[in-house]
């Protein structure tokens, strides 16, 4: 185990939360990622027990999940208490796919409202019918300027996950429209 | 006082305000312009050009004159249209553009010149003497120019942004757009209904008959109340739909905030883009008025906004509730201002009707065959000159209702350069049939005003649109109407009379806010400036920020007679977005400041702003440039202590913005050998190869290095400009190119934190953290690279390449750890010497050592001019290898050099033009550029990098770099670019 500690995407020793109104805006550390590939034509593999989804939509699969980012290619997902190769792991289900770790490639941020309000939420924040982004639905969109996977979890749980280095202007981006719809200052 | 009864005001909510300085009470619902005429206030404005009084023309957003500056400090917001102004408490307004008190405005004298100011007078007169315009005419018309002024200071309030899909977007809220509204949400469609007024009803609001049963404004209510009701309708007060643009988008801004004293946290507009699959245009019309001699004084309204103030803010445009008011008009409509006006118990001269049978509908003198042929009064209209049967005579009034007729609202049907559709029977311009797709035009906006037909087309338009969509919809019970007179005939101006020379020199105002008349469009005629795209231009007709919503149309009739043309014939005006101003501010959606953009931060971000780092923004990153020490006043001290440091000692600087991309897949070999011009199939595993990238068309694209990790497993690195064009690049080559090749290609970029740690002492810095690595030069020589594990444990990738010219390595760790390690390296070496460094060290030390960087890889530039041609591999294809090769870009004479000043104290200045000595300094003898320059620490000057001609058959020639712009002609000598280890020995130590 490395002496050296580590910062979470917003260049904390513990993960960022804030509430504005009935809105939680969270940061999720402990989310493990890594990228998988199949060659064309090739048949889907099921590491995990994950049905790798079509375009938009996420699986599930106990601890795991997975969503699509590009032609033959997903994310796999998975929560993790401390650090792993996580794709190491994923490799060792799907040997004959390209792997590539991409934990510490994204910041997700997670953002807990009523149904209600996370339509209205939506609405200042990504170019999308709300309707159209129902529960298990991703989408890889635009956000302020920044390139975000949007996941629905539930009917009141999003997750964005976006590139790293953008994890403040990330954050800021959602702040300020959770707090302006709640008439609160971020 | 000028109130009168009825009205949708609330009488029991007064509201106080201020015009000019001057107190004054109203009530809320009011707008500005329905509040200053209930207290007597004609005179609101000047005109543009010849400051003329003026006063409020209309009740809606086509209003020419009455713009004011409302709010002030930072709030000031010029150009404000009173008219669709909501009043709200304290509301704080001044006219604009005049010197001295309105009444007396300085510059009211222009009027005296307008025989010389006429149209084109710009043009023709601002022509000579040439030397007189950049120091008289320019700022003199410069400081003329314009209505209202700006703050000039921050704009405090916020802005928002948002997104809206619907299944039908229903622009406009009157009679149409509800009846739409309604019969799309009753049969379940998403729809949004949206209109800039702060009340639903349009026409409906200011018209005193009956639907049904109920007043208009009972069944607006009702509608309203239903609406609100469905969850599938979102209703959108406030709302100005601006624009059309491609795949059903429209750009719309809700003005959140602007009827509050103050904005609720600061909030003011939101600009809305909204996807809506189909969309109705319900957006109403807009009458005309008629030129005549002296038509723009205060008191000459037109006649629907006369009638649309007496019955929906009860109030009459007059400065005494005596004064007689007159209606002027071409037909039916105006009688119904009469009508309205007579029930209300306002005193009416009569109606004044150009048409011979002009018709009476109630207790009212007509004026049949009659014209009004001037106007009187200084500041507001005392009298007007009716010209009946052939005689002039005066009568005096308080205000003239001016009806010509009514222009469907077609602006955004011509956004996609659709051509309106002259109609002969309306006498208008209907919106064209190859309007943007899935847009239908409805009520009075399609030429079918009469309420019963806005109700029915406007139910009509929403079933077909619903229709399209394969949802099915069913006609609602609308309420009955009772049929309403439009006769008109073609009447579109009061021509001067021919023998009367005195009335020649009359004015005749067209377009109202620019201040152009019947003579400017005659003086346009007899130029030959008669195409409306000439006319407009000439004139300034249409060019305001009303965009000539009163006058376009008549400007076009008048210019018809003058050519004996008809109106079609003579031409159409289209329209572009906004539909009306829109604020830069909203445009921005709040994206000010330091949220202009998002920025993208490295991972040891943190711990650089710990010690003091200057940032440098390269594209959205942040980078440290420099770490300035307590008494380093400068920042060249900083950067000359951080360069020897890392040439003497070790210095570690954060390389995380370069790209990474990772390849893998039994392709990724030949994929790379097709991307990269050199050879990148015989790279061995665990080592490291600098490559070059063309463009298509040969030309150098990107440089950087490739890494072979395994078998099939690459890291390529790029430039950190091009990060994420490289990637877009190989992801467009593998998905059209050569999609048969097994390859993965994913951006790690923001993966790993990479961090150069560079300097002779490099070699045991690193090892005081490696796990036990063998990093013995023997064992990891240069162009090495591995995974191997550090500080206990955490997996890394070492990479031995070097950007200085020095012994160099660079270590990537998970992006989580970047903070930690720089913080460890920087601790554990400071016996070492170790020295954190910035982006202009970085640039230091690779012009010292001769690298290529962006400056050198502009997109102009080849492979061969880097020296770096024999690189582009004959032995294999790729992409922009054969282009590289033809005839002007294989016989390129210019070669990178290193420049040296004769004079160690001279600058060198990069952009300066290299030239033989002794040459004329002109482009015909320009010999190459200096395209990167510093100052060297090491070499105890500055110097440069420059693309010269012949330049590597020339080291140790003098020449000349021009810098024209300063004025600088320094001698330098050409020299090697690599001003440090030519032989790159120490890299390889």
């Amino acid at each position: 185990m490395t002496d050296l500690t580590p910062l979470t995407a917003l260049r904390d020793r513990d993960p960022r939360s804030a509430r504005f109104g009935a809105v939680t805006l969270s940061e999720k550390s402990d989310l493990s990622l890594a990228s998988l590939y199949i060659g064309a034509g090739r048949t889907k593999p099921h590491p995990f027990g994950l049905d790798l989804p079509d375009i938009g939509k996420i699986s599930n699969a106990k601890d795991h999940s997975a969503f699509w980012v590009g032609p033959n290619q997903w994310m796999i997902e998975r929560k993790s208490p401390s650090e792993c190769d996580f794709a190491a792991e994923v490799k060792a289900q799907a040997p004959e796919t390209a792997v590539t770790e991409q934990s510490d490639g994204f910041v997700c941020l997670e953002l807990e409202a009523p149904e209600d309000a996370m339509t209205a939420l939506l609405a200042k924040l990504i170019n999308l019918d709300p309707h159209s982004l129902t529960p298990d639905t991703a989408v890889h969109t635009g956000l302020d300027h920044m390139t975000v996977f949007v996941l629905r979890r539930s009917v009141t749980r999003l997750d964005f996950i976006g590139m790293r280095s953008y994890a403040d202007s990330l954050w800021h981006a959602l702040a300020t429209a959770a707090a302006r719809m709640n008439n609160l200052d971020t | 006082m000028s109130r009168i009864s009825g009205g949708i005001i609330n009488r029991d909510a007064p509201i106080s305000f201020s015009f000019n300085g001057q107190n004054y009470q109203a009530f809320e619902g009011d707008t500005l312009a329905s509040a200053l005429l209930a207290n007597g206030v004609q005179l609101v404005g000047r005109s543009f050009k010849y400051h003329r009084p003026r006063g409020i023309l209309s009740a809606g957003s086509e209003e020419p004159n009455a713009l004011v500056q409302l709010g002030r400090g930072a709030r000031l917001e010029p150009n404000a249209r009173a008219t669709v102004t909501e009043l709200y408490e304290g509301l704080t307004a001044n006219s604009q553009n005049h010197i001295g008190p309105l009444k007396r405005d300085l510059m009211a004298i222009n009027d005296l010149f307008a025989p010389f100011l006429s149209a084109g007078f710009y043009y023709k007169t601002f022509m000579w003497p040439r030397a007189f315009w950049e120091k008289l005419y320019e700022p003199a018309i410069r400081r003329a120019a314009g209505l209202g002024r700006l703050s000039f200071k921050p704009d405090p309030d916020q802005y928002d942004k948002g997104f809206l899909h619907c299944d039908l977007l229903v622009i406009g809220g009157g009679a149409a757009g509800l009846a739409a509204a309604l019969t799309a949400g009753r049969a379940g469609a998403k729809v949004i209904l949206a209109d800039e007024d702060f009340h639903f009803g349009g026409r409906l609001l200011s018209e005193s008959y009956t639907l049904g049963d109920a007043l208009a404004l009972e069944w607006v209510e009702t509608v309203l109340a239903e609406l609100n009701s469905l969850p599938n309708v979102r209703l959108m007060p406030r709302t100005t739909i601006f624009g059309v643009y491609d795949h059903g988008i429209f750009g719309a801004v809700e003005r959140v905030g602007d009827h509050l004293p103050t904005p609720h946290k600061g909030l003011r507009q939101t600009l809305w883009r909204i996807t809506s699959k189909q969309s109705i245009l319900a957006a109403g019309a807009v009458e005309r008025h008629i030129p005549f001699a002296n038509n723009d004084r205060p008191g000459v309204m037109l006649a629907g906004a006369m009638r649309a103030y007496a019955n929906r803010w009860a109030v009459t445009p007059v400065q005494s509730a005596r004064d007689p008011i007159a209606i002027f008009t071409n037909g039916d409509d105006g009688h119904r201002t009469a009508l309205d006006l007579l029930a209300k118990g306002v005193e009416l001269l009569g109606v004044i009707d150009t048409r011979a049978d002009a018709p009476r509908f109630g207790d009212y003198e007509v004026f049949a065959s009659a014209k009004v042929s001037d106007s009187k009064g200084r500041h507001g209209l005392a009298a007007i000159e009716i010209t009946h049967k052939g005689q002039p005579k005066w009568h005096k009034v308080g205000a003239l209702g001016v009806s010509g007729g009514w222009n469907p609202n077609v602006h955004l049907s011509s956004h996609h350069r659709g051509r309106p559709i002259w109609d002969d029977d309306l006498l208008a311009f209907v919106p064209p049939k190859d309007g943007p797709k899935g847009l239908i035009p409805a009520g009075a906006a399609a030429g079918r005003g009469c309420t019963g037909d806005a109700l029915s087309t406007g139910m009509n338009a929403a079933i077909t649109a619903l229709g399209i969509l394969g949802l099915p919809a069913h006609k609602i019970s609308l309420p009955e109407t009772l049929s309403e007179a439009h006769k008109q005939e073609a009447f579109w101006h009061v021509p001067a009379t021919a023998v009367d020379k005195k009335r020649q020199r009359k004015r005749a105002w067209v377009d109202f806010q620019n201040d152009v008349t019947v003579k400017d469009i005659a003086l346009a005629h007899q130029e030959n400036m008669r195409p409306v795209e000439h006319l407009k231009r000439w004139t300034t007709l249409g060019m305001a920020t009303d965009q000539g919503k009163t006058a376009n149309i008549t400007a076009l009739a008048v210019m018809a007679e003058l050519t004996g043309k008809t109106i079609p014939e003579t031409g159409t005006t289209i329209f572009r977005p906004p539909y009306t101003g829109v604020s830069l501010s909203v445009l921005g959606g709040g994206d000010i400041g330091q949220n202009f953009r998002p920025k993208r931060l490295t991972p040891t971000h943190k711990w650089a702003c710990t010690r003091g780092a200057v940032f440098v923004e390269a594209g959205q990153w942040m980078r440290a440039q420099y770490f300035p020490k307590p008494g380093e006043t400068h920042w060249r001290q900083s950067v000359d202590r951080e360069a020897l440091a890392v040439r003497a000692g070790v210095g570690v600087c954060d390389v995380t913005t370069l790209g990474k991309i990772d390849l893998q897949g039994k392709d990724a070999t030949e994929f790379l050998n097709r991307i990269y011009a050199n050879m990148m199939g015989t790279l061995p595993l665990g080592k490291v190869r600098y490559g070059i990238m063309l463009r298509e068309d040969g030309a150098l694209y990107d440089d950087g290095t490739c890494a072979r990790l395994g078998e099939n497993h690459y890291v390529v690195t790029t430039t950190t400009a091009n990060a994420g064009l490289v990637y877009r690049k190989m992801e467009f080559a593998h998905q059209c190119l050569w999609p048969e090749l097994d390859v993965q290609i994913i951006s790690a970029t923001d993966a790993w934190a990479q961090l150069a740690i560079a300097g002779p002492r490099s070699r045991e810095l690193l090892a005081r953290i490696n796990d036990g690595f063998d990093i013995s030069n023997e064992a990891f020589p240069f162009m090495s690279c591995a995974e191997l594990t550090i500080c206990q444990g955490l997996s890394a990738r070492l990479f031995r390449i070097s950007f200085s010219g020095e012994l160099a390595y660079e270590i990537a760790v998970p992006a989580r750890y970047g903070n930690a390690l720089i913080e460890r390296l920087i601790e554990i070496g400071q016996d070492l010497g170790a020295t954190p460094y910035g982006t202009e060290t970085l640039g230091v030390l690779r012009i010292e050592k001769g690298h290529a960087a962006g400056n050198e890889i502009t997109g102009q530039t080849s492979a061969l001019m880097l020296g770096l041609g024999n690189m582009v591999s004959k032995k294999k294809d790729s992409i922009g290898a054969i282009m590289s090769r033809r005839g002007e870009m294989a016989t390129e004479s210019k070669r990178l050099v290193g420049l040296r000043p004769i004079n160690p104290n001279d600058p060198v200045v990069a952009g300066s033009h290299l030239l033989k000595l002794g040459s004329v300094l002109s482009l015909e003898h320009d010999e190459g550029w200096i395209t990167s320059a510093c100052y060297s620490p090491h070499v105890g000057s500055a110097i440069g990098l420059g693309y010269l001609d012949r330049g590597d058959a020339r080291i140790a020639e003098h020449i000349i770099a021009a810098n024209p712009l300063e004025g600088q002609n320094i001698r330098l000598e050409v020299v090697s670019p690599h001003f440090i280890d030519p032989e790159g020995e120490r890299l390889r130590d």
